[in-house]
Order: structure tokens, then C-alpha cells, then sequence
């Protein structure tokens, strides 16, 4: 390289910087640098789905917001996404939308819930979207853009911003980083989208908003009902009961699956006794202040409360490394439950 | 500089003016007052206070309605209810981060409607009220703020808070409007 053109590539750089700079001065990003975004850019992505860039996919009513297709390309491509990532991205919106906080005031919400995009089918690989070791960390850009995407659109095209109309007391770790693959290789169950109705094999996006993750490092047992019952009392816990159920699910390790797959457990199985057994008594309930008053209706008999609404919303996917028995426990955001809803991915 | 970048803002679907604030009467005698509660909880007890104690100051009878949504805008239905039926609308108690916003859009709803209205929010969710206010097209839109936490309040406690509300509730719903009045 002459003199002159690093020169000239010196200048292109701190060109790039200051437009980085700009975008942060305008408010348009989560706190990260954003990719400065251009018309020819927003078309690359349009190009990879069928559908109108003025279509709506997503909306807000009562803050009278709206996303279309065109603005959800745009703010994909600022979070950093590849264009081919767009129709996940897209499915993600669609899967978030029958999910009725999304709607809603759930972007509002004092719990300022994340959303868990889970990806299913061939096009994991075709991405390089991380399923395996790490896969609720960092370090793949496929699953740390996507899950970005949704809320630079949050912010941008709702206008829910931290401190105006977004009033979480604490905010979740990881808000806009929850895409992950199901390790569908090494799962001994059916896929996620597959249990939940879609065609084998189809690609395919399940989403819902979470309140946290909860770690179950479980490696001293290979007794299927010990290890649930391991999961059952961090599912259990009284902090996580709100008027009166919790939610879970579970982001089983490899290890953990495989151990209650042998153990004769079929995820619904699996649904069932933890359903059973996450109880806690009345007394319990009273110590933390959260006694049921009297309360009565399903899940409450003369011992207690069952902690899980029912066996079937407890969301079950595989995900991460075959090196060690550890688990997540998931919280799904809202009173209502999650739709159990997956949106195929567009074909290519 | 950087006009080839897309801004990646958007603005609300449909622009929405400033809201009209009703017409006002300069007391409550002979009243009858509308207590749009939503799921919160306390929130229906505080409103029930304000309500007796609006009774004391000649208001003649009360509505209660509950709005089961603590997101959505005010049901049509609910609306048009309370605006047949009452004279004045005590909106509350916005103490969460949605429906603190949604209880200013209620508000605006139905001085829109013509009822002159009193929204009350707990004072940690003055930001997103003040937002909503904004987004309705009424920025500094006024609200009668009460100390957060409202929830874990026992009875009394709830009387005191809606005694220390009450001066700033009736001129809120009078000519004594800090928007109205001269």
C-alpha cells in the first residue's frame, strides 16, 4: 500500500467512525455501535422475502406504532444482521405476535422482558446459528444480530426507549441476545416447531419473552426423577410466583435430555411430573408473604399451590454442549401463558 | 453528512392533535362521579375512597367500572358507559409501566368525550405518563401523582393517601384546572 492510500483508507476509516458516532448521537442504538445503513442495503435484504415492504408485521395499537417489513429490514441491518438472516428475522416477528404481551405493554413492562427466539431445521447450519457450545452466550453473529433486531425495532419503530415509555425496574441480562438453535442432532426428542405442530423438518422460528435464565449444574445423578426433582425446586422457588402461578420451561443441556430420554421420559412426561410435583404448601406461601388469602380454583388443593399453570406450558428445547450436565430454567413472561406458536421460516 | 444513512425511527402511524380539555363546572355539587379502575392492585380501593370522599365534598353518586386490560386503551363500550352516566371520571391508579401510560390515554379519551377526568399515577411512573401525554399529542397533559408503592397499602393508609390527593382531584375536575383556570 502507497503512502497516499493508506492515507486515503485512514480517511474512509474515520469517516465510518463518525458515521457510527451519528447514529449514536440520533438515539439509534441499544448502546453498541450500530452499521450505518444505506438504501442499496435495506434492498439487499427486501430481496430475500416475498412479502410487501410496506406490509405491517408487527404493531403496538395502544402507542399507535407500527412496523413494516421495510423498517424491520432497516433496523436488521443496523443491528448487524446478513441479509439471508431477514426471513428468521421476520418469523421471529411473527411467532412474537401471537404472543399477547407482545402486542401489549410487554416492551413497557416493569419486568423488561427478553425475547427467546429459538430456531429449528436445516437453516441453523446454513446460518451459523450456534445450537451447541455457549448457545446463550456471545460470540455467533447470527444468533446475537437476530435477537438484536427485534430490539432495535422496539426502540426505533415503537419509540419504547429505558427511562421513557420502557420502565424496567432492572432489565434481564442478555435482553436482546436470546436467539439460540435447538440442538436438534443431539436432542433425543422431536424438535421444538415439531412438537408444537409444524411439519417435520420444517425451518422455523418459536418465540416468546422471558424473564431470566436459572441454572441447574446437576451432575450427580442418573436417575431421571432425581434430576427432575433437582429442576422441580428451582422451578419451585416463591420468588418467581406472581398472582398466584410461575412459569417455566426448560433449556435442557445435552447431558440432562439424553439422561431423562433414558430414563423412559418423553417431553410430556417430563411436563407432567414437574407439573405435579412443583408444588409448595400454603405455609411456604405465607413465609414469603404470598399466602392465597383463601384464594381457590385450579392448581390450589388443601396442601398448596401448584407452582405451573399446566403440564403443557412448560416449554421444553434443547440447546448447548454435550460437556457437562447443566440446564437452564426459563421464565416466560405474562400471566397468560406463552401460544406455543411457531412460524415457519420463508423458504429460499 | 451521512444523508445517504436510513434513519431507522418511525413515528406514530397516525399524527394525533392535542386534546381539548371539557368544559368544567366551578364545584362537584350534584355530580355524579365515575371511578374507571384497572387491575392494579388497590386500585379499585383507592378510587372507592376518592369516591366517598367526593361524596362529602356534594357529589351526588358514583360508577364504578373496572378496565380488565392495563395496557389496552379504555373499551368503547366502558367509555360510552361513562360518559352517559357521569358527569365527572377519576382514572386510576397508574402504578405500573404500562398502565400508568394507558391511564393518561383513558384520561384524554374522555375529556375528548366531553367528561372532564382526573388521571392518578404513583409519582415512579411520571416518566412514561409524561411520554404517553406526549404521544397523544397533549405533552404536559396534568395528572394527580400519588407516592409510590400504592399496592402493599392497608386501608387506612389508602384513606390518607386519597385525603391527600383529594384538593388536588377536585380542582383537577373544576375550573380550578391548572389548565383551565386563569
Amino acid at each position: 500500500m502507497t503512502a497516499a492510500e493508506a492515507t486515503a483508507d485512514q480517511e474512509r476509516l474515520d469517516y465510518t467512525r463518525a458515521a457510527i458516532e451519528y447514529a449514536f448521537d440520533q438515539g439509534w442504538t441499544d448502546g453498541l455501535p450500530v452499521v450505518p445503513v444505506t438504501r442499496p442495503m435495506v434492498e439487499e435484504f427486501l430481496m430475500r422475502t416475498s412479502r410487501p415492504a410496506d406490509e405491517v408485521i408487527a404493531a403496538v395499537p395502544h402507542l399507535n406504532r407500527e412496523c413494516t417489513v421495510e423498517q424491520a429490514a432497516v433496523n436488521a441491518a443496523l443491528a448487524g444482521c446478513r441479509p439471508e438472516y431477514f426471513p428468521v428475522v421476520l418469523a421471529a416477528w411473527e411467532s412474537l405476535g401471537r404472543e399477547r404481551a407482545v402486542g401489549g405493554g410487554g416492551w413497557q413492562s416493569t419486568s423488561g422482558p427478553a425475547p427467546l427466539i429459538i430456531v429449528n431445521g436445516l437453516i441453523r447450519q446454513e446460518l451459523r446459528i450456534n445450537c451447541t457450545g455457549g448457545v446463550l452466550g456471545p460470540g455467533f453473529r447470527a444468533n446475537a444480530t437476530i435477537a438484536r433486531a427485534i430490539g432495535l425495532v422496539v426502540r426505533n419503530v415503537f419509540g419504547i426507549r429505558p427511562h421513557e415509555l420502557e420502565q424496567a425496574t432492572q432489565g434481564v441480562p442478555g435482553r436482546w441476545t436470546l436467539c439460540i438453535g435447538e440442538n436438534e442432532e443431539e436432542s433425543p426428542w422431536e424438535p421444538l416447531a415439531t412438537e408444537l405442530g409444524l411439519p417435520a423438518g420444517t425451518d422455523a422460528v418459536t418465540a416468546t419473552l422471558l424473564r431470566t435464565c436459572e441454572f441447574v449444574d446437576n451432575r450427580n445423578t442418573r436417575n431421571p426423577e432425581e434430576l427432575l426433582a433437582d429442576f422441580a425446586d428451582t422451578i419451585s422457588r416463591t420468588g418467581a410466583a406472581i398472582v398466584p402461578f410461575s412459569s417455566a420451561g426448560l433449556v435442557l443441556g445435552v447431558e440432562h435430555a439424553q439422561t431423562l430420554a433414558l430414563g423412559g421420559f418423553a417431553k410430556h412426561d417430563v411436563q407432567q411430573w414437574l407439573y405435579e410435583h412443583c408444588v409448595r404448601s400454603h405455609e411456604d406461601l405465607a413465609r414469603a408473604g404470598k399466602g392465597l388469602d383463601g384464594r381457590t380454583g385450579p392448581g390450589i388443593d388443601e396442601y398448596g399451590l401448584h407452582m405451573l399453570p399446566s403440564p403443557e406450558q412448560v416449554m421444553i428445547v434443547v440447546a448447548g454442549a454435550r460437556n457437562a450436565a447443566m440446564s437452564m430454567v426459563v421464565r416466560p413472561f405474562g400471566f397468560a401463558g406463552w401460544s406455543r406458536s411457531p412460524a415457519p421460516v420463508e423458504g429460499r | 453528512m451521512f444523508r445517504a444513512m436510513i434513519d431507522p425511527t418511525a413515528g406514530p402511524t397516525n399524527r394525533t392533535r392535542a386534546t381539548v380539555l371539557a368544559n368544567r363546572k366551578p364545584d362537584l355539587r350534584g355530580s355524579r362521579v365515575g371511578l374507571l379502575a384497572n387491575v392494579k392492585r388497590n386500585a379499585e380501593q383507592f378510587l372507592d375512597e376518592v369516591g366517598v370522599l367526593l361524596q362529602q365534598r356534594g357529589a351526588v353518586g358514583v360508577v364504578r367500572r373496572k378496565k380488565l386490560s392495563i395496557t389496552d386503551p379504555v373499551p368503547p363500550d366502558i367509555l360510552s358507559d361513562l360518559v352517559s352516566t357521569c358527569d365527572v371520571v377519576v382514572v386510576g391508579v397508574g402504578d405500573c409501566g404500562s398502565c400508568s401510560a394507558s391511564a393518561v390515554a383513558d384520561g384524554l379519551a374522555l375529556e375528548a368525550a366531553g367528561i372532564p377526568a382526573v388521571v392518578v399515577c404513583s409519582d415512579a411512573f411520571s416518566v412514561t405518563a409524561d411520554a404517553m401525554a406526549a404521544l397523544q399529542g397533549s405533552p404536559g397533559y396534568h395528572y394527580v401523582v400519588t407516592p409510590h408503592p400504592v399496592a402493599p397499602l392497608g386501608p387506612e393508609e389508602l384513606h390518607q393517601r386519597a385525603v391527600a390527593a383529594l384538593p388536588e382531584i377536585v380542582a383537577t375536575l373544576t375550573t380550578g384546572h391548572p389548565r383551565v383556570a386563569e
